[in-house]
């Protein structure tokens, strides 16, 4: 037990946690305007890949990054016009959208870098290592927080300042107004697709910087199909934290220490099977206890949804 | 004539799309620095080239088609079912246990594995159908989630309870099963299994139940207006379980065609690394979960991913311009199904105008 639960696992608990929370922060934008984003994970996986092709172009981490942001805003661009301007189902286009990320970035990495399957390169440099004066010489805290790549602490930096956005702002109040009755909010003059492109773009920058610390982050490597699941479980996170920031960290913990449980359960004679199944087990029963009625009826309310 | 006329408007969408993943793939193609017209040129040998091509497409076909079947049926009935790979690969291992295990002459075991087959894949989609009816969890992303656990569970049961020790490779699948219990070949030498002719006949029957029975009717109004279906009296969860159960079935059965006719083992990673599954929700996509443009669509999405296969193998083009064409088909076809809605809504306003 005690070297089951030692500060590095924590460590990597808030390492692993970060794509999810960055990513579902997105959602939970796209659900404050009332869009079920279910593109999040083809929107990683195109962050990821754009983040190690920017690294690759430009020999430089922040490039890269910003190239990644671009690369993913085009994509939620696309997004939203159709399903805002063309008034398609979102989760239709969210489902096109992951296929279409699945093969544009298979096909790009053959066309750039002429690889089956997987990219990595031992030379390109990733994320730096930020060690936090003052906390890294605390002793066991130290371990679990100094030491992280920038993303992490900016993931947790923008739960704070959402969070404070979304309900101590003008411009907050108006986002959700969108999401809660457009028709009312349009009454009173608020431009309502422009807001709800601003949030899904700005959902497009949380996706890329969650693909950058995935591909960037610890190993510089990509996969294909790197995200395997995260984009959903991020998904997850943003309905059990009801689009609720500071909820969305919490179910956003949980699952990233989870996987880190779950990675750290290897080295015990366990089939990895049933450690790998471990996160997607806990997503459902998660998922089981923390009901979120108001989805249901937003679902329904949009009309062609799961239920 | 009316109904003549209807069936070409339905097409020419459809061809639309194509041509627009066709202009896709043809810049994709420029981007490698390939020529157009000779890589198209090698893609259609690859799919429809001559006979034993011909008979591989149809092969590739066959689980998308059950696959795709399943969801179209799900999605008619308003029910966003991801959950077919998990439902295909627990179909898949089902099938295949049952046809190592179970004794008795091999036309009754070939039978009972399908079954199964189809028992397996309908009650894994069941559980995610009643998880959301009774507990109010989130079938789009149950079903997604109920994936993964399908994928490592079946991964476990043939890396260590029922491995293949005989081999000498250490791969993670099954014994072989008997030759006794295989799907026939429909032509000798062929790919091509009674796994397709099923697929093509449960179509039709999945046509027929949707458009032509009660209950169908019921799904698909469940589907297109879910408050108006509940006031005329439609029982929505037995209608979600109903769909559901068949949805998965469909999966599990083929799963179980992959197994029986095709590769005669359950070998782990086999049925989602070819992303049958997922091709058969693109069929569905494409066809607007109608049963019969489904399977066309299938072939259509097969012919891609062989032709894909075959222009490799003759020139520098990567097989991966297939798939960039089938995802710019697929989204191409969701934002038309929004620009048909925008236009009728247009089309009112205008009406409104005139009056």
């Amino acid at each position: 037990m005690q070297q089951l639960f030692d500060a590095a696992m924590f460590g990597s608990t808030l390492r692993i946690m970060t794509p999810i929370l960055l990513a579902a922060l997105g959602g939970a934008l796209c659900s404050r305007v009332g869009l079920f984003n279910v593109g999040l994970e083809g929107l990683v996986l195109i962050g990821a890949f754009s983040a190690i092709v920017g690294n690759y172009l430009f020999g430089n981490v922040l490039l890269a990054v910003l190239f990644s942001i671009i690369i993913v805003m085009l994509f939620s661009a696309l997004f939203a016009f159709i399903s805002i301007n063309l008034k398609a189902n979102a989760i239709v286009v969210g489902i096109s959208l992951n296929f279409l990320a699945a093969g544009v970035t298979t096909f790009a990495l053959r066309a750039i870098f002429d690889v089956k399957g997987a990219y990595y390169d031992k030379d390109m440099v990733g994320l730096p290592k930020w060690d936090i004066p003052l906390i890294k010489d605390i002793p066991w805290v130290g371990d679990v927080l100094s030491g992280h790549s920038p993303l992490v602490y900016l993931g947790i930096v923008l739960v704070i300042g959402l969070q404070f956005y979304l309900f101590k702002s003008v411009s907050g109040f108006r986002l959700r107004s969108v999401g809660e009755n457009p028709i009312a909010a349009q009454s009173i003059g608020i431009k309502v697709r422009g807001i709800q492109y601003g949030a899904v773009l700005m959902c497009g920058v949380l996706c890329a910087l969650a693909g950058a610390q995935l591909s960037l982050g610890q190993v510089t490597m990509f996969t294909e199909g790197m995200t395997a699941g995260r984009g959903f479980i991020a998904l997850v996170a943003t309905m059990l934290g009801q689009a609720n920031p500071l909820g969305v960290m919490g179910s956003s913990v949980l699952f990233g220490f989870m996987e880190a449980l779950s990675i750290r359960l290897q080295g015990f004679s366990l089939p990895t099977h049933f450690t790998l199944m471990l996160p997607y087990i806990v997503t459902l029963v998660a998922m089981f206890f923390f009901k979120d009625r108001t989805y249901a009826q937003d679902a329904l309310k949009a009309g062609g949804s799961s239920r | 004539m009316n109904r003549v006329k209807e069936t070409l408007r339905g097409l020419v969408q459809p061809l639309l799309a194509v041509f627009i993943g066709l202009i896709a793939g043809a810049v994709a193609i420029l981007i490698v620095g390939g020529n157009v017209v000779d890589t198209y040129a090698e893609m259609w040998k690859g799919a429809f080239g001559n006979f034993y091509f011909f008979t591989n497409t149809l092969a590739r076909s066959t689980p998308i088609i059950l696959a795709g079947l399943g969801v179209a049926l799900a999605f008619r009935a308003g029910f966003f079912n991801m959950g077919a790979e998990g439902q295909m690969i627990l179909g898949g291992l089902s099938a295949a246990l049952t046809a190592l295990y179970l004794p008795g002459p091999g036309w009754f075991v070939c039978i009972a594995a399908i079954v199964a087959g189809i028992v397996a894949g309908g009650v894994w989609s069941l559980f995610a159908g009643w998880l959301d009816a009774r507990f109010g969890m989130n079938l789009l992303i149950t079903t997604l989630l109920l994936n993964y656990i399908a994928i490592y569970f079946g991964g476990y049961m043939v890396s260590y309870p029922f491995k293949d020790r005989t081999g000498s490779a250490a791969m993670a699948q099954t014994p072989m099963i008997d030759q006794s219990i295989w799907l026939p070949k429909l032509f000798q030498g062929m790919g091509l299994h009674a796994g397709f002719i099923i697929a093509i006949v449960a179509a039709m029957l999945i046509y027929w139940f949707t458009h032509k029975t009660v209950t169908g009717y019921e799904i698909r109004m469940l589907g297109s207006n879910p408050s108006f279906a509940t006031y005329g009296g439609v029982r929505r969860i037995r209608m979600m379980m109903l769909s559901m159960v068949v949805s998965g079935g469909l999966a599990g059965l083929a799963g179980a065609g992959e197994v029986l006719g095709t590769q005669y083992r359950f070998l782990d990673g086999s049925l989602s690394s070819a992303s049958y599954a997922w091709s058969g929700i693109m069929a569905t996509l494409l066809a607007r979960s109608h049963p019969l443009g489904t399977a066309v669509a299938a072939i259509l999405l097969a012919a891609l991913q062989t032709g894909a296969m075959g222009m490799e193998r003759n020139t520098d083009v990567p097989l991966e311009v297939g798939s960039v064409i089938q995802a710019v088909l697929t989204l191409f076809v969701s934002a038309q199904i929004g620009y048909s809605f925008l236009k009728r809504r247009k089309e009112k306003k205008s009406n409104a105008t005139t009056v």
